[in-house]
């Protein structure tokens, strides 16, 4: 099948999705949740003055006007304002975003790159010292709670040895990058131990096919038999595994942002559920469901170009 | 080696840029503050919580304001010339306002240059609280005492614009410079009004330009400028060269005459304010330690490196010229029944609650030994608390509290049903609740607790589905008629009497002393409802509690205040100090 054609068939799926995915919210909020006025109006809340809120966020029309609305949001992408600090969304999640990504792109990038080129290493000298001693050290990481690396971090690197900026985040090029090294660092080690062990099992699993005992069997060298081969063979796992965290990138890491004052999207949801943020919520519901259609797509695409026996159909 | 090239090449690009952004010290005054929340916004109607309205008063201003330098708190002219004339009933309030104030220059403005303030914009701004489809967080404030701003408010809720320029029969501006405001009914807190945020004067101008995003626009007349509001991780404001001439207070309670070195000298000192907002404690804790910020509430899990219990604080934050501040907070905590239910009504169950309930050892356990018990709900520092008095049902009395368990029926708890304590899900709330559940297991009353998210613990207690419920009140100003009224039977929820408590002495005296202005006979009524709610125990008594701050040796004038709304401008820094205590630290 054409790709284009492909792309645009599966780009469909997103209306009966998006449709599916306001009903849920719209059910979650507006039957589970109850009344957000409560808390939009804080400690001196009185029945009238909830009922006019009510009444001015259009909470007390029809149930299925308020489901259109969510619908015409979800497809427009105007999100409106948040209800709790009249912040424009979209303006909420552009300028979030940007720190986030300065946080979890280097991150990713350097975590996946490091973990991508150990497993392959650590496949070449399978069941040797230095695979056991790798896999050892990855268990210990991922053995203490991310909030262990982020307290001994900030206070023994940026505090006692004043290696790093203990917290905040200046925007723009280059007056970030002082504030994210330390908290990039982190990101690495919390993701690089989940990471390799899950790469180490994709590429062991090819290392034993039959197509590899051929190759061996031919004379070819090991350094060859696992860079062209094995790791050409293994790229559709990785590749579903990176291009899937790829969206999640944007909404960052709560803890870390939080730690070190970086003014991300971590916390974007837990402050919207906490203060009954309805357009919030439902801006970043729609958008994380859409994003994973896209890279859904994305995914596939790209088996396309790692193996050119994947057919698109 | 040639193929490294590139990357050595990217590491020292990345490690020079890194080298280039390393800020150099300079000699401008920064203030450097830090605050564990996030800023809403920068529109004075909306500043309902602490870190908002503080914001929003570092760039707007109000009538009134509270003595820099004076407890108990005394309100004193800010944007007004002078106190106001009040007529003889109590209900038309004159005021007379500074000349020559000017806002902040905004291109909304004419050539770019803000404009005088006048009484018209005193108007718009209290309108603005009033208006129905801002549904402003501050109306309450004004709900029902301003003569004809009801109506107002009513007339437009269900038209699709609000007409300004109709009149309001109670804000009056008599010519460019008076304001004239009249109550429908007695309110003596109604000054108080006038010194919190959102009564803060706007100009209409930029409301108009920037529409809804006025609240990232502020453009008022205080003592300090932020161009554009972004709800970021850091707030810079930069000094008002512009500022009309105000100058530091020359006289002071007894107990801060010592901060009277910068008396009569012009406002504000320093020539920026940095805000920086962590919401985690450790970062805060390690910036003030290194000197990135000038003062710090001690965080609760720092407080046992930070302060020895009845020393003060450690010799090595003293080294550092760090010194301690303790101020109690006008707060109160408790753990409220829910008089709606028949079995809450039973009077001697509630104080049998009590008494087998231990402040003190709750004290201990997570404020640090630090706050004090409270004895009934206004706390300790404002007119109507009672000085040495002691809650005749306050515990633990776990004698006290058996007998009256068995008078109210329930000997050792049998026959008394299982009672469900809601609390918020954080982990200190959660704690609080366990700690109360086996007090309470003490005297045979079986207590479940129950976690919520806030939202969800709001909901409840507004519905009326709770049974019990842990939750903390602080002051709005300092006035007991704003704790009293927590326990008012007509406030009952979704108001502000969570509870339900409705006794009718406590009423009527309640609506006597609302009406009163100010005096020795009011705070005896105050008194009395004090002691009437002490012995009914609408509540179990938790705590009032004190705030620990630390600050630099470098950071001059400052005061820990629960109305520190405009504080800033009277901070002062000595730079000498800083740079040789710095290098230090």
């Amino acid at each position: 099948m054409n790709l284009w054609v492909y792309t645009f068939r599966r780009l469909l799926y997103v209306i009966p999705v998006l449709l599916g995915v306001c009903l849920i919210i719209y059910l979650l909020f507006n039957v589970v949740a109850g009344d957000p006025t409560h808390i939009l109006l804080g400690k001196h809340a009185t029945a009238k003055q909830m009922a006019e809120l009510r009444h001015e966020l259009g909470l007390d029309r029809h149930w299925f006007m308020q489901y259109l609305d969510l619908v015409k949001s979800a497809f427009t992408f105007d999100f409106g304002r948040s209800w709790s600090t009249k912040q424009l969304i979209s303006s909420m999640i552009s300028e979030g975003a940007i720190p986030s990504l300065t946080l979890t792109v280097p991150g990713f990038f350097i975590s996946t790159i490091c973990a991508v080129s150990l497993s392959l290493l650590v496949s070449f000298y399978r069941g040797g010292l230095f695979d056991k001693f790798t896999i050892l050290i990855c268990i210990s990481l991922m053995s203490i709670p991310s909030l262990a690396y982020i307290l001994f971090g900030q206070y023994f690197f940026a505090y006692k040895l004043g290696m790093f900026e203990i917290s905040g985040y200046d925007f723009g090029f280059p007056h970030f990058i002082p504030y994210i090294q330390l908290p990039v660092l982190i990101w690495i080690t919390l993701t690089i131990g989940p990471d390799l062990r899950f790469y180490r099992t994709v590429v062991l699993d090819e290392v034993y096919q039959d197509y590899v005992r051929t190759a061996r069997a031919k004379g070819l060298g090991e350094k060859l038999i696992l860079f062209k081969h094995v790791l050409k063979n293994a790229m559709i796992p990785i590749v579903t595994y990176v291009v899937i965290q790829i969206p999640f990138l944007i909404l960052g890491a709560l803890l870390i942002e939080s730690f070190f004052g970086i003014p991300g999207l971590g916390g974007i949801t837990l402050n919207a559920i906490n203060s009954s943020d309805f357009p919030v919520i439902r801006a970043m519901t729609i958008l994380s469901a859409v994003a994973y259609i896209i890279f859904g797509v994305i995914t596939d695409i790209l088996y396309t170009v790692v193996d050119p026996r994947v057919r698109l159909n | 080696m040639k193929k490294f090239l590139p990357l050595a090449l990217l590491l020292s690009l990345v490690v020079s840029l890194t080298a280039c952004t390393k800020k150099e010290t300079s000699n401008i005054k920064e203030l450097h503050l830090t605050i564990s929340a996030k800023v809403k916004g920068m529109d004075p109607i909306y500043a309902n919580d602490v870190y908002s309205s503080n914001e929003v008063a570092r760039v707007y201003e109000g009538l009134l304001e509270y003595h820099y330098l004076k407890r108990p708190y005394t309100l004193v002219p800010n944007l007004a010339e002078a106190m106001p004339i009040v007529s003889a009933d109590g209900l038309t309030y004159t005021f007379k306002l500074r000349k020559g104030v000017m806002f902040h220059n905004d291109a909304a403005f004419d050539n770019g240059k803000g404009r005088e303030l006048t009484a018209e914009d005193f108007v718009y701004s209290i309108k603005r609280l009033a208006d129905p489809k801002l549904q402003a967080l501050g109306w309450w404030l004004l709900d029902g005492k301003v003569k004809g701003l009801n109506e107002w408010r009513a007339k437009f809720a269900d038209l699709t614009k609000v007409d300004y320029t109709e009149e309001v029969e109670g804000i009056k501006a008599l010519d460019r410079y008076t304001i004239q405001f009249q109550l429908a009914k007695p309110f003596p807190q109604f000054l108080y009004s006038l010194a919190m945020p959102f009564t803060f004067a706007v100009a209409k101008e930029v409301v108009t330009k920037y529409g809804k995003e006025f609240i990232n626009h502020p453009v008022g007349t205080g003592p300090f400028i932020l161009p554009v509001f972004k709800q970021s991780n850091k707030i810079t404001y930069t000094k008002n060269p512009a500022f009309r001439k105000k100058l530091y207070p020359s006289d002071a309670s007894a107990e801060f005459k010592h901060l009277l070195k910068d008396a009569g000298k012009p406002l504000p000192f320093v020539d920026k304010v940095v805000v920086d907002i962590l919401v985690e404690s450790q970062p805060r804790w390690l910036n003030f330690q290194k000197g990135r910020i000038d003062y710090i509430v001690i965080p609760k899990d720092n407080f046992d490196s930070a302060v020895i219990p009845g020393k003060g604080i450690t010799d090595e934050l003293a080294k550092k010229g760090i010194s301690l501040l303790v101020t109690p907070s006008l707060d109160v905590t408790y753990t409220a029944y829910n008089h709606d239910r028949e079995l809450f009504r039973n009077l001697k169950l509630r104080q049998a609650m009590s008494a087998a309930y231990d402040p003190a050892q709750s004290n201990t356990l997570f404020y640090n030994n630090n706050a004090l018990p409270a004895q009934s709900v206004v706390p300790p520092g404002i007119a109507g608390n009672i000085s040495g008095y002691k809650n005749p049902f306050h515990g633990p009395n776990l004698e006290l509290a058996k007998k009256l368990l068995a008078e109210a029926g329930y000997p050792e708890g049998k026959g008394l049903p299982e009672i469900t304590y809601d609390c918020p899900s954080s982990t200190v709330s959660r704690q609080i609740g366990e700690f109360f559940k086996k007090q309470m297991a003490q005297i045979g009353v079986k207590v479940k607790v129950i976690n919520n998210p806030w939202p969800e613990l709001q909901k409840k207690i507004k519905n009326r589905t709770v049974m019990m419920y842990g939750i903390a009140w602080g002051a709005d100003y300092p006035d007991a008629e704003n704790f009293l009224q927590l326990l008012y039977g007509p406030n009952t929820s979704p108001g502000a009497n969570g509870s339900g408590y409705n006794n009718e002495e406590f009423n009527a005296l309640y609506k006597t002393a609302a009406v009163m202005q100010d005096s020795p006979q009011r705070t005896a009524l105050y008194e009395k409802m004090n002691r009437i709610v002490a012995e009914q125990v609408p509540w179990v008594f938790g705590v009032h509690r004190q705030s620990f701050v630390l600050q630099h040796s470098w950071l001059k004038n400052y005061i820990s205040a629960d109305f520190n709304a405009g504080q800033a401008q009277y901070l002062n820094i000595d730079l000498t100090k800083k740079k040789d205590m710095t290098s230090k630290l």
